[in-house]
């Protein structure tokens, strides 16, 4: 019987570990000052390339990430699409209008009511889940969706009015979320522990039970586990974190509107979590970093191509939006026919080749 | 006035019902729950207006152009996107629909703009009176020219050597598959023949309203028309599209005309959970 | 060309289950009738595919080796051409259209044809089975069992094929009927002078059926040869038959 020397590899791994770990962190940490300041170490930097990113949008992506990272921990874990998961945005919005604008409970108490409402909103939608499965149960997020924008429209219009609901500014305590620089140093570290919250979600016993029973019914009901149960507590845990971010977009637009939670951002996160790929964590991360960069990168190019006439012209610099909007549905259409796993699971399988290669032939 | 309103209910309904049908020729053929019916709605009253108004063609002559070009347009989202997605999850064929129907919004934004335009046609647009009730010409032209187009797709299917062979594949994939039909023939038959009805209903919609990518939201409705008549039934599609129809003219006078879009999709989570197989459609054995 | 269909050294796996066929070599001579036997799983149902062009329908695929129909390759051929070629086919399971009439049914089976000989095919197969003509104008769905399968049979006869694949015709049904249809099955492939695969857990009605015979087992075929030879081999006799040697044996 042979010992492999377990000892130097394994420290050398963790060490490594801990050095990424580090520089992550760090970079982490720069980023915002990087972004405003657009210089690095002294040395200026272009607006290309910085990619064309700014700290607000930075930003946004982290509060946009919550809703892809709680989508994909629906459908990776219960296994569950809601096409409208946008209304949960809606909730969430309303319910810091309701306790923040109109109570004048403070910023992070009004967190709190989002995600319970958020959560009682989840609970409901799932419910349709007890009854109906497939493309029957896509149909009712969809019909739900729309029914939550109406309201949301009602509430608006009933106490507020056309311009949009206002809201208050956001602060810790005494600590104002004022400047990008601190909603960055607000939003990332939630977001952080959101995933952390999510992921550690998936590895319990429930967790792990519901995503190996995910697709075979018969199999979870033979075992005793009552996965229509499980099912609903994933539907409400997504909904609650959805529902935190949408507080969290109201806040820092400051005033939102019913058409800000349309069907086409609730169907933003669906192409989201497919680019990135669906079901896992860090595809949500994936997927909301191209949302943020495509645009970003599109609008880079139209400052670049600022000569150029005709349809050229027009699709760079009068189009932007509807651009990243073709590209955007493009990506999806593409990778569903031929990586319908993601862009991490082309990644996933690039690294296993890797190995492979490095280990045997 | 209610008789009033059921009229313009049963005009409009009889739109949705065209475009319900041509989603549910889609549906039973290819088994797929296609989300870009709305959009393909919106490029018909697109290619009626740049037929009409922009190119100035001849009616007839223009009627026929977008009925190709919609068939057409039908035609290659099969062969281009759905086909090589055969055999998938239907999640994944719905996400592909929903994507399309983004890209298309897109272009069709990128190369007429934002701003809603008109469609003018040789359609007559003016009110005749029967007695004390108001009866619009255009509904009752875009009612007649559906019932005949939805009368026209019935004996198609049912008497027709090639109906018979759409509904042979309907019927029984593999078993089409056995008895020589040319299977994928009659998928992009049935992809041409659901655009084309989409685009006529586009055609009379974008009369109605303004011609603008939000005629996309007037098509889904076609979508909960399919469910509530009974997705794999054809008679049902058209029935489905009459009590949208119906139903969305009743919530906008009697309770307000914001209200339509939740009257219709609580009908639509109603039918769900109650008889999800909808009004005509047939109970599946085991989970639906 | 003699044979109506080679099939050599024919291997097909599907998608995540390793080979279902392997290695698998057989012919069928023009209006020769081959019984093919196996028990469940064994892979007579994937041959079938494999010949119809079904195959991938169903995740599976070639791996290796040659099918030729009258001297012509059938791989990767789509399966309506090959009903064009001469192929006709009655699956397991029927697989009649429920929703259309008896009389709509054959109409679909004779669209590969040229108008003008539809009528007469199909009133051929009403001769030859006359409880579809009393049931022509009701739904598929609503017959039994046994005109269920004449409908699946007549369907495939209205094409006059030259390879006739008939999958598992006895599954389900009443001996009775079983017979009658074989006895029609016989008439008409010596009329038609077509070749005729049949694949068959009831060996027996198999054997007493055709001139040369196959086993088939776990992907392989382990016997074959002149159905009398096939019929008292002891395998045969054992696994299949019910074998009375035993009891012979003093």
């Amino acid at each position: 019987m042979t010992q492999t020397p377990l000892n130097p590899p394994r420290a050398a791994a963790r060490w490594a570990r801990y050095v990424r770990r580090l520089v992550a962190v760090s970079v982490l940490v720069y980023l915002p000052f990087l972004l405003t300041e657009r210089q690095i170490f002294g040395y200026a930097l272009s607006n290309m390339q910085l990619l064309n990113i700014g700290l607000s949008q930075v930003n946004l992506m982290l509060i946009t990430m919550l809703g892809a990272l709680s989508l994909n921990y629906l459908t990776g874990s219960a296994g569950l699409i809601s096409i409208g998961h946008a209304a949960f945005y809606a909730v969430g919005a309303m319910t810091a209008a309701m306790t923040g604008s109109q109570w004048g409970w403070p910023f992070p108490v009004v967190l709190v009511a989002a995600a319970i409402s958020g959560a009682a909103a989840g609970l409901l939608a799932g419910l349709p889940s007890l009854r109906v499965r497939g493309i029957y149960f896509v149909l009712s997020t969809f019909a739900l969706h729309y029914i939550v924008v109406f309201v949301f429209m009602e509430y608006q219009y009933k106490f507020f009015d056309v311009v949009g609901v206002p809201y208050k500014a956001a602060e810790l305590g005494n600590w104002a979320l004022n400047t990008p620089v601190r909603w960055y140093f607000f939003l990332l570290p939630l977001t952080v522990a959101i995933y952390w919250l999510l992921r550690n979600s998936l590895r319990t016993r429930e967790g792990r039970a519901m995503q190996a029973m995910r697709d075979h019914e018969l199999a979870a009901t033979a075992n005793g586990i009552d996965v229509r149960i499980l099912r609903l507590k994933a539907f409400a845990f997504s909904s609650s974190i959805a529902a935190v971010g949408g507080a969290l977009y109201a806040y820092y637009l400051t005033n939102v509107t019913s058409e800000f939670f349309g069907i086409h951002f609730a169907i933003q996160f669906i192409a989201m979590i497919i680019i990135g790929g669906m079901g896992s964590l860090p595809g949500a991360v994936v997927g909301a970093a191209v949302w943020l960069l495509l645009p970003s990168i599109i609008n880079g190019l139209a400052a670049q191509a600022g000569d150029t006439t005709g349809l050229l012209r027009s699709i760079l610099v009068d189009h932007k939006p509807q651009l990243v909007q073709a590209i955007f549905g493009s990506l999806v259409i593409v990778l569903l026919i031929f990586a319908p796993w993601g862009i991490t699971g082309i990644v996933n399988r690039l690294r296993a080749r890797l190995a492979a290669w490095k280990s045997g032939s | 006035m209610l008789i009033q309103v059921l009229l313009s209910g049963i005009a409009l309904g009889s739109i949705y019902g065209l475009v319900a049908l041509g989603f549910a020729v889609i549906f039973k053929a290819t088994d797929v729950f296609n989300f870009a019916q709305g959009m393909l709605v919106a490029f018909g009253a697109y290619f009626a207006v740049t037929t009409i108004n922009l190119l100035g063609l001849p009616f007839p002559l223009a009627i026929i152009a977008i009925i190709a070009a919609s068939a057409a347009l039908g035609v290659i989202i099969h062969a281009v996107l759905i086909q090589p997605l055969s055999g998938r999850p239907m999640l994944a064929i719905i996400m592909l629909t929903i994507a399309l129907s983004i890209v298309m919004r897109a272009v069709i934004e990128i190369f007429f703009g934002l701003q809603g335009r008109t469609l003018t046609t040789p359609i007559p647009t003016g009110i005749f009176m029967v007695g004390e009730i108001r009866i619009s010409q255009l509904h009752l032209v875009a009612a007649c020219v559906s019932w005949v187009c939805m009368a026209a797709f019935f004996a198609f299917f049912r008497f027709t050597p090639i109906g018979l062979l759409m509904r042979a594949t309907a019927d029984g994939y593999e078993a089409a598959l056995v008895s020589g039909i040319n299977v994928k023939v009659m998928n992009r038959l049935a992809w041409g023949i659901g655009a084309s009805l989409a685009a006529v209903g586009g055609l009379f919609l974008g009369q109605l309203q303004i011609v603008s990518t939000e005629l996309e939201h007037i098509g889904l409705l076609a979508l909960p028309a399919v469910v509530i008549g009974g997705m794999q039934s054809i008679p049902g599609a058209i029935v489905g599209g009459l009590l949208v129809g119906l139903i969305e003219q009743l919530a906008a006078t009697y309770i307000s005309p914001k209200s339509t879009d939740i009257v219709v999709y609580g009908l639509l989570l109603m039918i769900l959970m109650i008889r999800p197989w909808g009004l005509f459609g047939q109970r599946e054995l085991g989970r639906v | 060309m003699t044979t109506a269909l080679d099939i050599r050294d024919l291997s097909v796996r599907y998608a995540s289950k390793g080979l279902a066929l392997d290695g698998v070599s057989l012919s069928i001579p023009k209006s020769g009738v081959v019984a093919l036997l196996g028990a469940n799983g064994a892979g007579k149902t994937t041959l079938i595919r494999a010949i119809s062009g079904l195959l991938s329908l169903h995740g599976g695929q070639i791996v290796r080796g040659s099918i030729e129909m009258d001297g012509q390759s059938v791989i990767g051929v789509p399966a309506h051409t090959l009903v064009r070629r001469g192929l006709g086919q009655v699956p397991e399971g029927r697989l009649v259209f429920k929703q259309l009439s008896v009389e709509e049914n054959l109409k679909v089976g004779a669209a590969v044809l040229p108008r003008a000989t539809e009528r007469e095919r199909i009133d051929a197969v009403y001769a030859l089975f006359p409880r579809l003509l009393e049931r022509r104008t009701q739904a598929a769905g609503w017959l039994s069992g046994g005109e269920q399968q004449m409908l699946a049979l007549g369907r495939a006869l209205v094409t006059q094929p030259r390879l006739l694949l008939v999958d598992e015709l006895s599954l389900g049904l009443a001996p009775l009927i079983v017979s009658a249809i074989y006895r029609q099955l016989d008439l008409v492939g010596k009329t038609l002078g077509a070749a005729i695969l049949v694949v068959e857990q009831n060996a027996r009605l198999a054997l007493d059926f055709a001139d040369t015979a196959y086993v088939l087992e776990r992907g392989r075929v382990t016997l074959s040869g002149p159905v009398a030879e096939v019929a008292n081999s002891a395998v045969v006799q054992e696994a299949y038959l019910g074998s009375r040697k035993r009891e012979d044996e003093a």
